[in-house]
């Protein structure tokens, strides 16, 4: 494994990410504050107008933590790397990258990932200080955004597979937003997952997407045990590897029918 | 060789749309394919170090032999192989020894100086540090980009663009570059510039290099091989002024009542092709056109005598043959039909 064009790639990609500075904090800010004022409309129309004391189980103080901490996490799932990949295969872009010798949906993530990283690091650190006053720890935010950092990865595969499309139908945005529509809801970056009616509570355990939010968040706040967390890592492991070999197989199928449009 | 081209064929299947609602349901639900061949049976091989001329019109089957050399699509038939390598495999060392450059394809990040994407190629090429500086000093000083490398892509001009896209196409030193159309849009100083660069590069290093152009200065002061493309098919393989024939001139006459082409072609004896109808940048201010003649240097003054005797004359002149004259006529005879 060649480290030295990876560990240009992420330097390039950060450069890259945030060449306009302001641009890049007010992306951070508003995908921080809009799910995070949502969620505190919504709880406190439950508690404080609608007048419930618990809901599944938590308290409006749990919703409330549930919202700083899984805003922590939200911010390390995202990326738009995979709308990236589409574009350049429909666009004929991709010719560029295929001719240097890496891979491409590795060299796409990863300067892709780049930005996602820095903010994983200041994420990590605002959660240490945050777990010092809500009385969780420290240790178990680290594991937390570990985890995050998986579903990262996960989330870039899923986005990657579904990029392949554009291969043969040039619709492959509209797909691609789809997707995270069902990732927002389903990661638990909106609401808890366990919000969820018991009935349909497999909908969200069949897919990896709550292990980008919604598993995070539970281990850091305590809500699972090492035990569960450990084999939720394990889980999103084997994702991992079925999302590596979904990519090569739709990869493999969609360069037979690239035709490097443009010119 | 250093590439070899056997048989090439490759067709692309595209939807054809109808005119109107008809054919905006038409497309949706029975949708109508049509077949079209960009490369016809073509075969040549290129000698290493060469330096060599692809032309032909728009649509003629350039860019699509240069992806397939590049190894972006395959052909649908034939074989290419480059430097012992077949391109469509696009193995990591095939990759390292090859460059394409497309004139409008942007390979350098937008937002960022040129010197930070030629740090990525050198780690993605594995370029020992001090070797990538010599070559950055090279490169940068022979396209005079030097004071330009910190700034962000998106701010310098198309011609100073162009050159970082070279640049970042060839830091590796390639064995192989394939240019499509590298000075398109340039002006003519960048164009020299960036021409000279080439041929000095080319000189020095002994890289193969195809090149694609509509420029005819590109591929005269280039090329010592030219191949031409007319709707698919290779018509043309060899050294430029192999095009014109020998001797060959142009004899244009300004008649003062402009006799019809049938008419010179009596007087003459000439056949029609050979007597074209001046360009309309040449036109008097009555809008007659001047009458060119192409003929060879012994025959000048044959054919002068027998229109002066059939038809008063204004002025007459006589020109070298050119380059660019002749593909503007096979230009003209592919718009008017594939040979």
């Amino acid at each position: 494994m060649k480290l030295q064009w990876r560990l240009a790639a992420l330097k390039n990609g950060f450069q890259d990410a945030t060449a306009y500075r302001v641009e890049f904090l007010f992306e951070i800010l508003g995908s921080a504050l809009v799910p995070a004022a949502i969620q505190w409309v919504l709880w406190y129309a439950l508690f404080q107008l609608g007048g419930a004391t618990q809901v599944a189980g938590m308290s409006y103080m749990d919703l409330i933590h549930y919202t700083f901490v899984s805003l922590l996490f939200s911010q390390v799932r995202g990326g738009d790397h995979d709308f990236e990949l589409a574009e350049m295969i429909r666009s004929g872009q991709l010719s560029n990258y295929l001719l240097r010798p890496v891979g491409v949906v590795e060299f796409v993530y990863i300067r892709g990932v780049a930005s996602r990283l820095f903010i994983a690091g200041l994420c990590l650190t605002l959660g240490v200080i945050l777990a010092q006053f809500l009385g969780f720890s420290g240790p178990r935010m680290i594991g937390a955004m570990f985890l995050a950092l998986l579903g990262n990865i996960i989330h870039y595969q899923v986005g990657a597979a579904l990029a392949t499309t554009a291969f043969l139908w040039e619709e492959a945005y509209s797909l691609l937003m789809v997707k995270n529509m069902v990732v927002n809801l389903l990661s638990g970056e909106l609401i808890p997952l366990n919000l969820f009616p018991p009935s349909l509570q497999w909908i969200w355990k069949s897919t990896p997407f709550y292990l980008f939010v919604f598993g995070p968040t539970q281990y850091a706040l305590g809500h699972w045990s090492h035990t569960e967390f450990f084999t939720q890592v394990g889980i999103a492991l084997v994702w991992i590897g079925l999302g590596r070999a979904l990519i090569r197989g739709t990869w493999g199928l969609g360069m037979k029918r690239y035709l490097s449009l443009g010119g | 060789m250093n590439i070899e081209v056997k048989n090439i064929r490759r067709s692309f299947r595209s939807t054809k749309k109808e005119e109107g609602w008809r054919g905006t349901f038409g497309l949706l639900l029975r949708p109508k394919y049509q077949e079209h061949e960009a490369l016809k049976d073509v075969s040549f091989s290129i000698e290493p170090g060469s330096f060599n001329g692809l032309i032909g019109a728009n649509g003629a089957g350039k860019t699509t032999l240069l992806k397939i050399l590049s190894g972006l699509i395959p052909p649908s038939s034939g074989s290419a192989r480059v430097l012992g390598y077949d391109p469509f495999q696009r193995s990591l060392d095939f990759r390292r020894k090859i460059a394409l450059v497309m004139g409008q394809k942007a390979q350098l990040w937008w937002d960022l100086p040129a010197r930070d994407a030629f740090d990525l190629l050198r780690a993605i090429y594995e370029i020992p540090n001090k070797v990538y500086q010599e070559r950055l000093h090279t490169l940068t000083e022979l396209l005079d980009v030097q004071r330009l490398l910190g700034t962000q892509i998106r701010r310098l001009s198309l011609g100073e663009r162009m050159k970082m896209e070279l640049i970042g196409a060839i830091i590796h030193w390639p064995s192989v570059i394939f240019l499509d159309e590298p000075t398109i849009g340039l002006d003519v100083l960048a164009a020299h510039k960036l021409r000279e660069f080439l041929k000095v590069f080319n000189h020095r290093e002994k890289a193969t290099i195809i090149l694609t152009s509509h420029n005819m200065d590109d591929i005269e002061r280039l090329c010592s091989r030219v191949l031409i493309l007319r709707s698919g098919a290779l018509i043309y393989d060899g050294h430029p002024q192999g095009l014109i024939q020998e001797g060959e001139r142009i004899l244009r006459v300004r008649f003062i009542n402009s006799p019809s082409i049938e008419d010179l072609q009596k007087a003459t004896g000439l056949p029609a092709q050979l007597i074209q109808l001046g360009d309309s940048e040449a036109e008097d201010s009555d809008g007659t056109r001047p009458i060119l003649f192409s003929i060879k240097q012994d025959q000048i003054v044959s054919v002068l005598q027998s229109v002066i005797n059939r038809f008063p004359i204004l002025d007459m002149g006589i020109e070298e043959q050119s380059l660019e004259k002749v593909i503007q006529r096979i230009y003209s005879e592919e718009k008017a039909g594939p040979a």
